[in-house]
């Protein structure tokens, strides 16, 4: 078992106003699996992406990744973590303006204190893999969002991490770029990479191999073995009943 | 690039308080040295007793209790009473030209006695030196210095040959050896240079070149001690000795060279606070002025330092890399002030003409406080990037 939550509340204070973003998230995930989590704007699915990946902590609950429960890691540790065992793909790819494609890249290595040369050689490597090799030395602004977004993935697998989470990492694409970025995904999970997707497209949900459906901080659903499945049939039917109750 | 113009205005602060510091630093090694060559010519075991000038209401005391000032007695008082005492000789300047034939040289003209070489270590390089029998008989001959010898007789031999002292002729009958002074302009300290010296005997001094109110006075007595434990002994009694024949009177001042260091520093005192003051008013303003700028950078770049959390930076790595900025913007002024500061130094020497001196460890205090200075403003921006909740700093835009 690569991932085990159990319980999980995240609380956020801000002065008077507490805002519960999730209320009680149990599951676990398998190494190898590809997963989507699928829900409205607000149901908490990026505040269990920042636990899952270790950048922030629940409330209670507890939430074991590859064995280690991340409760009482301090800021070393729990980042040390953070760097080895996951990758982030983000909406908005965030990548550092200053710097290049593949000084880019090399980030997550320099907090691996990995030495200047092997560093580069392994971005560059990364760059190849997802195609972009030829525009190392360009920066961030001098590519297309789905450029950007290769470099972003190159990004989050050059530590070679268990864990891919990729937050809405087609919210920002076309259709066609989408698409594409989609297959790439699909090749790192055929790989052997653990996939975790957020995603408010039912068609990207398709995707993966299970969903779990998301509201209000909780779990509605979660549906295993979804391959060829009626994921939008089984979608509705979920909100349906929970409308009902 | 703008961004870089605005850390080098920021950085002004930082740059003038290392420049003032250096310029500090390199008048202080400059008055040191001027202390030690001043040590070095006096000799550490001798005390030098000079003559002072009183004006106004001191003058008209000394007069009624008729103190006529440092005289010849003085010097065989002190040799005959003060047993811890080698050698005494005395010094009297002659306000007298000095020409060759039409030839004038800018000499000083000093009248001695034949101790003065063993009192001042400073040796006869050819013929002799001034001997008894020339004090005695107060005969009319002289020993040139060797700058003297230069401008007067070019690389002839001077033995033997006259040269004119005021109204009286002197046979010169020595040259002084060379004695080597460091190279510089006038200094916190006076030193004038001794190969410009002209010596004749302080007989024939006081007896040609009469000052008929003060027929015995000279401007200098050179004590030699014993040994140097005893010098400051010697002197409280040459003190005790003086204040009585003077009668209390301060028309002289006693010096001891090896205290001459600690008089400098503390005529130098003044100077330093001001100095000491401006640089530290600079330091805190340049100071003040960088931790705004990087306060500014710390929240321009919030999104960054999410990036960077998310990416495995720990808080440390974070408050490392805004320290290292703040200490390199910090430390890029510090090299120029000391850049600045050597100019400044040079400048000083040139216009208000104060040895300055760049010592290596001058520069490096500079730099230091320069890079302290980037540590101290640094630490507070630093420390706030470093503990800004990753998660904010991510949805930050
Ligand atoms: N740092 C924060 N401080 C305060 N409230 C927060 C913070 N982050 C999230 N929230 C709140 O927690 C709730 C869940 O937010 P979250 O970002 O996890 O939702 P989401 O499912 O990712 O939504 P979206 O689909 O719009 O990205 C929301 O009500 C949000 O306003
Ligand atoms: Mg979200």
């Amino acid at each position: 078992m690569l991932i085990e939550a159990i319980d999980l509340h995240r609380i956020y204070r801000m002065g008077e106003n507490e805002v519960h973003a999730l209320r009680g998230v149990s599951f676990s995930i398998e190494r190898g699996e590809f997963v989507s989590i699928i829900g409205p704007s607000g149901s908490g699915k990026s505040t269990l992406m920042h636990i899952m990946g270790c950048l922030d902590r629940p409330t209670s609950g507890s939430y074991i990744l590859d064995g280690t429960p991340i409760e009482g890691l301090d800021d070393k540790r729990l980042s040390r973590l953070r760097n080895r065992k996951v990758g982030f793909v983000f909406q908005s790819f965030n990548l550092i303006q200053q710097l290049n494609v593949v000084e880019n890249v090399e980030v997550p290595l320099v907090y691996m204190e990995m030495d200047r040369h092997e560093r580069r050689e392994r971005a560059l490597q990364m760059l190849e893999a997802v195609g972009l090799g030829h525009r190392s030395q360009h920066k961030p602004n001098e590519l297309s969002g789905g450029e950007n977004q290769r470099v972003a993935i190159a990004r989050a697998l050059v530590t070679d991490p268990d864990l891919i989470l990729a937050d809405e990492p087609t919210g920002n694409l076309d259709t066609k770029t989408g698409q594409e970025i989609m297959e790439l995904l699909k090749r790192l999970h055929e790989q052997g990479k653990t996939l975790i997707m957020v995603t408010h497209d039912l068609e990207k949900a398709k995707w993966s191999s299970r969903f779990i459906h998301m509201k209000d901080g909780k779990i509605l659903h979660d549906f295993r073995d979804t391959d060829g499945a009626d994921i939008v049939g089984m979608f509705y039917e979920s909100t349906a009943e929970q409308e009902a109750q | 690039m703008a961004h870089k113009m605005r850390s080098l205005l920021t950085t002004l602060g930082v740059i003038f308080g290392v420049a003032a510091v250096i310029a500090m630093l390199s008048i202080g090694e400059g008055a040191k040295r001027d202390a030690l060559e001043q040590i070095r010519l006096l000799g550490t075991n001798n005390i030098r007793i000079n003559a002072v000038k009183l004006t106004g209401d001191k003058a008209r005391e000394a007069e009624s209790k008729y103190s006529d000032g440092l005289s010849y007695k003085d010097g065989l008082l002190i040799r005959s009473n003060v047993p811890s005492v080698r050698a005494v000789t005395p010094i009297r300047f002659v306000d007298a030209p000095v020409m060759k034939g039409n030839k004038e040289s800018a000499a000083r003209v000093i009248g001695t006695d034949h101790l003065y070489t063993e009192v001042t270590n400073f040796s006869v390089d050819d013929g002799r030196f001034i001997t008894p029998l020339d004090i005695s008989e107060a005969k009319r001959v002289c020993v040139i210095g060797s700058k003297v010898k230069r401008e007067l007789f070019g690389f002839r031999s001077p033995i033997g040959h006259r040269i004119r002292i005021g109204e009286e002729w002197f046979r010169v009958v020595g040259v002084m050896e060379t004695k080597r002074l460091r190279e510089g302009k006038a200094s916190i300290i006076k030193i004038r240079d001794i190969n410009r010296d002209i010596y004749i005997p302080i007989t024939t001094a006081l007896k040609r070149f009469r000052d008929e109110e003060k027929p015995f006075f000279v401007n200098e007595i050179a004590v030699q001690v014993k040994s140097a434990e005893l010098v400051e002994p010697t002197a409280r009694i040459i003190r005790r000795l003086l204040k009585r024949t003077h009668r209390e009177v301060q028309d002289y001042e006693i010096i001891i060279p090896a205290e001459l260091l600690a008089q400098s520093r503390r005529t130098q005192r003044v100077f330093n606070i001001v100095m000491g003051s401006i640089a530290a008013i600079s330091l805190l303003v340049g100071g003040i002025g960088i931790m705004n700028i990087m306060l500014a950078s710390v929240t321009e770049r919030t999104k960054e330092i999410g990036i960077r959390r998310a990416l495995g930076a720990t808080e440390q790595d974070i408050l490392g890399q805004f320290l290292n900025e703040t200490v390199l913007i910090s430390a890029t002024g510090g090299i120029i002030g000391i850049v600045l500061g050597v100019v400044m130094a040079k400048v000083i020497n040139i216009f208000a003409g104060w040895e300055t001196v760049i010592a290596l460890y001058s520069v490096l205090v500079s730099f230091g406080i320069s890079a302290m200075v980037g540590i101290i403003f640094g630490i507070y921006p630093a420390r706030k990037a470093a503990q800004m909740d990753p998660i904010a700093a991510l949805r930050f835009e």
